[in-house]
């Protein structure tokens, strides 16, 4: 059983963070603060954009594939209703077999933000787009005053706007499918799942990050995580293209 | 019929769009309706602006690169790549396995696009299959290909009021078009965008490989700008659309 599990946690692991190995080539990042050696300097001041807003434009990763795994790693309590309780037992005793990405579907919001893996951040005063390595996906945060809109259209990544509450980027998002898993282990989320990030690049190479997922119908109150990403310079995103079926054989189930 | 399924195939996500909400500061006519003969808008640096969402009508380039009576002068290697390819109603196209599409069946897919266009790079965000495209634009070189991949790796330059993008890199498992142009490693697209008003985008496309064609060719389409609407999710499940493809000829007796 051990074997079986550690093996399943392995093939999961190695198609989640296969595209981190190798890179296409070190082109060193240009206008970033450096320390006198040359090495991008994490502890400068935060950027901001000509119009005053901190940017978050740059490529970042995660730091602890833990809250990946299980949003409640860090010792997040997360209250689920008795359905939505049975259902993550029976994913995580089912080794995660099930989970969308063993059929190239990727993540959603709160696993590709928890992934240790690269993504881009684009800024512009009113779009935000994040260019994920894992499965060459990308999402969109509309920074242009729009509201969120009634769903019509589930889908794995939502729809997201976001604003500034002081230098804090807040992102909500809605219109979540309910086929997406939030963590690996299998957090159920619902079309009702509503989940708001905060941002906050506290230092060049720093960004704090809140998330918080609120779902009457599957968690008894909202409940939050926090994590971390930090500036990944130098380097540059890989292409990550999920071939169908290569991995799908190989997932064990209990 | 068997045209007929992949066809779905691809073109599915057209269908539906998440909801309207007016495009915010585009010009308009005194109607409302987006005014698409405006000036191009430039960016703060004074560059053409091509932020926004486009499309492009019509699927014939996107299966063919050559429609049009354009020669696509291929040597006889590719010719006969591209014969087999076509005799088999395109079965084999990375499409069909969920992989997508490389820069010229993109950009030749009447489906929703966005870019997103900073000073240091544009990335352009497809609808289809929720991939994107990144093109610096921060005066780096192309890098020595390490990593062949099916979007290659693009660099921009602007020549007065065109982005000239270049892009190599190319997996030579990639094809140009769904009827199957072939490409390889050393395949080297060029793309020549020129916003000529607010709503018209002229592209040309220009593919040399001296291992496939023995000479430069390439073809003209036009974007149009997509104006109150945006892309849907569009990800790709496997095996959904993979059974339902037929091999024709030869290989199905």
């Amino acid at each position: 059983m051990c074997d079986v599990r550690s093996l399943s946690v392995l093939i999961v692991l190695l198609f989640a963070l296969a595209p981190v190995s190798a890179q296409w080539l070190h082109y060193p990042t240009t206008g970033i603060p450096r320390t006198a050696g040359g090495k991008a300097n994490p502890s400068a001041p935060t950027p901001k954009t000509p119009d005053g807003k901190p940017d978050f434009s740059g490529i970042w990763q995660g730091t602890d594939d833990k809250y990946f795994r299980d949003l409640g790693a860090g010792g997040a309590e997360i209250p689920m209703l008795p359905w939505a309780e049975k259902l993550y037992k029976e994913r995580k005793e089912n080794l995660e077999k099930g989970h969308p990405s063993e059929r190239c579907l990727g993540h959603g919001v709160t696993d590709y933000d928890t992934q240790v893996s690269l993504r881009k951040f684009v800024q512009t005063p009113t779009l935000i787009a994040i260019l994920f390595e894992g499965y060459n996906h990308y999402r969109q945060i509309f920074m242009d005053g729009r509201p969120l809109p009634k769903p019509t259209q589930p889908s794995y990544l939502g729809y997201s706007i976001g604003r500034w509450d002081g230098d804090t980027l807040v992102v909500d998002t809605n219109g979540l499918n309910d086929q997406g898993w939030l963590d690996m282990e299998g957090h159920p989320q619902t079309e009702n799942t509503r989940i708001t990030e905060r941002f906050r690049r506290r230092e060049f190479g720093h960004i704090d990050l809140q998330l918080t997922v609120e779902d009457p119908a599957a968690y008894t109150r909202p409940w939050s995580t926090n994590v971390h990403l930090v500036y990944v310079p130098d380097e540059e995103l890989m292409e990550s293209i999920c071939e169908n079926e290569k991995d799908l054989p190989h997932m064990v189930g209990k | 019929m068997k045209a007929i399924l992949l066809v779905a195939t691809v073109v599915v996500p057209l269908t539906a769009q998440w909801f309207h909400y007016p495009t915010p500061g585009i010009p308009r006519t005194p109607d409302g309706k987006p005014d698409l003969s405006a000036p191009a808008p430039k960016t703060r640096d004074g560059k053409p602006d091509l932020s926004g969402v486009w499309d492009t009508e019509g699927t014939k380039y996107f299966f063919n690169l050559a429609a049009d009576g354009v020669e696509a002068p291929m040597l006889p290697e590719a010719a006969a790549l591209y014969q087999q390819r076509l005799a088999q109603l395109q079965k084999g196209h990375p499409s069909e396995r969920c992989i997508g599409h490389g820069p010229t069946d993109y950009e030749t897919l009447p489906e929703p696009r966005r870019f997103v266009q900073t000073p240091a790079m544009i990335a352009i965000l497809y609808e289809s299959y929720n991939h994107y495209r990144q093109v610096f634009l921060d005066g780096r070189r192309l890098p020595p290909v390490t990593q062949p991949a099916y979007m290659g790796y693009s660099i921009g330059h602007w020549e007065g009021d065109t982005l000239v993008v270049e892009t190599a890199g190319l997996d030579a498992r990639g094809w140009l078009d769904m009827n199957g142009h072939p490409q390889t490693e050393t395949t080297h697209i060029t793309e020549r965008y020129r916003r000529r008003d607010f709503g018209h985008m002229d592209l040309q496309l220009i593919i040399e490989d001296r291992n496939a064609y023995s000479k430069p060719w390439g073809v003209k389409l036009v974007l149009t700008y997509f104006a109150d609407e945006d892309m849907i999710e569009n990800v790709c499940e496997n095996e959904k659309d993979y059974s339902h493809l037929v091999v024709h000829g030869k290989n199905s007796k």
